[in-house]
């Protein structure tokens, strides 16, 4: 499902990440865990193919991520369910339109993009919010958004950057109970967050990074 | 174009403002421009330059006794060709009638001021033999013929037309570099947004395909208003230029052709758009 090798990534003379070399199964539940600036939301956006590596080869859903061309990187991060740290939202459109939109690139009927949106905000409490802007929610509410619109499509595979970072303690095991539930249908999640609580609370696979090294891969908070 | 993409167009319309009028303004003036200067040429060219109807070809005599011969000459050689033999007395009178307001002065004058002519009624194709055949004459000072003054008319006409038509391409070329401007504006405005529309699956097409839609009903807007000004001037000049008509697919070219020129301007603006690495 993800394989990297050898992968390395620097900003301006800055080493983000550092000859990582990491494989994730179909159907894994993997946290990538670290300390601010330990390069986990490099690692992820490397993996939706918002970067390019300096060096190293990577592996996605069965495609190399440094042979796409333009228009397959499209249809590559159609499959994929990503949760942006900063959510991401269309700020002109509303909550069921910022997730019908990625069902309409599917060429949905219009019908079928009403019914799942809904379905899915309703999943995450927000089916009373739909007509509203994303400036007119709250940090939780715009987070549950950006969440719906990644599960929305389905995908084969989530990444997830700090999908907790703005929900309070009950949202954010309500949400790993869904990530687990949606895992355990087959789906391949990986979440980032420096939460060891949560990775306490909700054991699974851990890659441990540090300045952008993996310091540790191992089972729990205790990797 | 799917709901979202026509939202998304409803949404840049209202986003485009002033400069979004200020389009819409330059394609209704260049079409409806373009469309009278189009409307002009075709009727001068109907009802003052018409082609393959018979020209009139007016030889100047050097007195009465000559026009005599010389219109017995012409009937020798051109017998089927219908000629009038016009004297000074004859010329004054005429154009005493043409010109009413000079008709007293005219009158006035003495008759010799005025020439003897040979007026000549000639086919379609036959001037040129029949303007050199009176030229080579010795009775004829001077050979005149009325599709002289047509082909005259005709190259003023055209240098009207090919400077207006340059003036029309010059608007239609602004309203592109206007439509060029707003749209560079909208995705400057909407970077943010275009740059997670890609990270969420969407194709090239799917971002950029609104912004020209966008452009071109802003162009197509402006050209069905040019059309419709072109109709109210039509209607305006239809005591006075009865013979005047637009042509049906005109009206249909001008909303289509602001349509085109708009969307080239968009697809130029959204030039600017980042690539994906």
């Amino acid at each position: 499902m993800i394989r990297l090798e050898g992968i390395s990534k620097s900003y301006n003379g800055r080493q983000a990440l550092r000859a990582i070399t990491a494989r994730v199964e179909r159907g894994e539940f993997l946290f990538l865990s670290g300390p601010s600036g330990a390069g986990k939301s490099t690692f992820l956006r490397l993996l939706y193919r918002a970067e390019l590596p300096d060096s190293g080869n990577i592996e996605v859903n069965g495609s190399d991520l440094l042979r796409l061309r333009r228009r397959e990187v499209a249809e590559f991060r159609r499959r994929l369910g990503v949760i942006f740290q900063d959510f991401k939202l269309l700020r002109r459109r509303t909550v069921a339109e910022n997730v019908t939109f990625v069902l309409s690139l599917l060429n949905l009927s219009e019908r079928d993009q009403q019914r799942r949106a809904y379905l899915v905000l309703k999943q995450m409490g927000l089916q009373q919010r739909t007509g509203a802007f994303p400036d007119e929610l709250s940090g939780g509410e715009q987070q549950r958004v950006a969440i719906a619109r990644a599960l929305v499509l389905q995908p084969d595979l989530i990444l997830a950057d700090e999908p907790t970072g703005n929900l309070d303690p009950e949202r954010s095991h309500e949400l790993l109970e869904l990530f687990k539930t949606i895992n355990y249908q087959g789906t391949t999640v990986v979440v980032a967050t420096h939460d060891r609580g949560l990775i306490a609370a909700h054991p699974a696979r851990t890659l441990f990074l540090e300045r952008g090294s993996v310091v540790r891969d191992g089972w729990g908070s205790a990797a | 174009m799917n709901t979202h993409s026509w939202r998304e167009v409803r949404r840049q319309l209202r986003e485009s403002g002033p400069a979004g009028l200020v389009a819409v303004a330059l394609v209704t003036v260049a079409s409806a421009w373009g469309g009278a200067l189009w409307t002009l040429r075709g009727w001068v060219r109907s009802e003052l330059l018409a082609q393959g109807r018979d020209t009139a070809v007016v030889a100047i005599a050097r007195g009465p006794a000559e026009v005599a011969s010389l219109k017995a000459a012409l009937s020798e050689r051109f017998p089927y060709l219908p000629s009038a033999a016009l004297s000074p007395r004859k010329v004054q009178e005429e154009l005493a009638d043409w010109f009413p307001e000079l008709s007293t002065v005219l009158l006035t004058l003495d008759e010799r001021s005025f020439p003897p002519l040979l007026q000549v009624q000639v086919p379609h194709g036959q001037e040129a033999a029949v303007a050199a055949f009176l030229q080579a004459r010795p009775e004829v000072t001077l050979v005149e013929s009325s599709s002289g003054w047509q082909a005259r008319l005709e190259r003023a006409v055209s240098r009207f037309f090919y400077a207006g038509s340059a003036l029309a391409l010059a608007l239609l070329v602004a309203c592109c570099a206007v439509v060029l401007l707003v749209v560079r504006l909208l995705v400057l405005n909407h970077a943010d947004e275009i740059a997670i529309m890609r990270l969420i699956g969407a194709h090239e097409g799917d971002i950029r395909r609104p912004y020209i839609v966008c452009g071109a009903l802003l162009g197509l807007l402006g050209g069905a208003l040019g059309a419709a000004v072109l109709l109210a001037v039509r209607a305006a000049l239809r005591a006075a230029l009865p013979a005047l008509a637009i042509d049906p697919w005109l009206l249909a070219l001008l909303p289509a052709g602001g349509a085109a020129a708009a969307a080239a301007g968009a697809a130029l603006g959204l030039a600017s758009l980042p690539a994906e690495p």
